[in-house]
């Protein structure tokens, strides 16, 4: 197994791509941290079926002093902590020009600020392990934009900033942190943009299909594992060719 | 505690941060230059000491204390992130460890870093270990 022994946070894994990322780092191996403003019950109880370790922790990600608690309660458990996704994320779209202040700075808030939240909680930790792997959550509206997503888009240029900036200040410790930008993926979030305008969709994905939660968490694997010791600073685009 | 045994926590804390040997680690090796530290090991030996004697070592630490001691201003141990005159003077009663040719006036305060010896963190370890 590739994780044995390993410890793992994921944040938003109570439900769509967080929750299949927890399952698949599971599988090989992983202890699980599995971190949502609710409980993550029913993903803890899926992995404990399938024979794999995992607890729920109750946290607000834009809350930093919520994710230092819950980074010492994973020390204080399983004394090591090494990879951290930061997956937790949420949409508020609108057009500029109706959307209301509150959900930017919801959106910037959930999905920027909580991912600084989370890498500075497990930093020093990682730092003191001399090894670590952070996996952020982009998007393809980081680099694309879309309309009704300026917050959106605004929040995941960020993360893809933060994830360079991150990677060169912690290699030295030998941590590294990367970023994968999912397209078009198959869950809650995405139901109404894909309701809308499938076949639109659809004509820019050269694969020609949605992407499956599982598409991501198979990168996520890999960039959480040993194979992946010589990747940091980068932006994996896994979107089946998404031509936006 | 004796500061023999604050240098030995030190020097582990050193050692385990930056990953040398034992023996390279001297009370007056630079951070910087013998021991080839970058500014993130700076934060990991001061994790570490924190943790190996229960103490809380402020950031910003010298510099601080020189900038905020009683009855003198800002302005007149630094003027546009360099040291005047009295401020080298303040650090260098503060860091006696620290190349007094190095530390005059016109040295860039953001620099200090280079100048940090092992003594160093002996001194701001004991500093706070004095105060618990």
């Amino acid at each position: 197994m590739k994780l044995e022994n390993k410890t793992a946070i994921v944040t938003g894994a109570s439900r769509g791509i967080g929750k299949i990322i927890a399952q698949t780092l599971a599988a090989e191996g992983a202890s699980l941290v599995c971190v949502d403003l609710n409980d993550c019950d029913q993903t803890v109880g899926e992995i404990e079926a399938a024979g794999g370790t995992a607890v729920s922790m109750s946290g607000n990600v834009t809350r930093l002093s919520e994710m230092e608690k819950i980074a010492q309660a994973v020390i204080d458990r399983f004394e090591r902590i090494d990879i951290l996704v930061n997956n937790a994320g949420v949409t508020r779209d609108g057009l500029i020009l109706t959307m209301p202040e509150e959900d930017f700075r919801l959106v910037v808030e959930t999905n920027l600020f909580g991912t600084f939240n989370c890498t500075k909680a497990v930093a020093q930790q990682m730092m003191f392990q001399k090894s670590g792997r952070i996996v952020n959550i982009s998007s393809v509206a980081s680099t694309r934009g879309g309309r009704g997503q300026s917050n959106y888009a605004a929040s995941k240029a960020g993360i893809n900033g933060f994830t360079r900036s991150a990677a060169v200040e912690m290699a030295s410790k030998k941590v590294t942190v990367n970023a994968i930008a999912p397209g078009v993926i198959e869950t809650e979030m995405s139901q109404e943009v894909v309701r809308r305008a499938k076949d639109t969709v659809m004509d820019m994905i050269p694969l020609k299909r949605l992407g499956k939660p599982k598409d991501i968490a198979n990168m996520v694997l890999f960039l959480a594992s040993d194979e992946a010791a010589y990747v940091t600073g980068q932006i994996f685009h896994v979107d089946g060719g998404f031509r936006g | 505690m004796d500061e023999k045994e604050i240098y030995e926590g030190v020097k582990a804390a050193i050692v385990e941060a930056l990953g040398v040997e034992e023996d390279e680690v001297e009370a007056n090796s630079s951070l910087f230059d013998d021991l080839g530290a970058e500014s993130l090991d700076l934060l990991d030996i001061v994790f570490r000491i924190e943790k190996t004697f229960d103490i809380k070592i402020p950031r910003g630490g010298i510099q601080q204390d020189v900038l905020s001691a009683e009855g003198v201003k800002e302005e007149e141990v630094v003027v546009d992130g360099a040291l005047t005159a009295l401020g080298a003077e303040k650090l260098r009663e503060k860091m006696p460890e620290a190349d007094p040719e190095k530390l005059k006036e016109g040295f860039r305060l953001d620099d200090l870093p280079t100048l940090f010896t092992v003594q160093t963190f002996v001194n701001i370890a004991k500093m706070e270990i004095d105060k618990k």
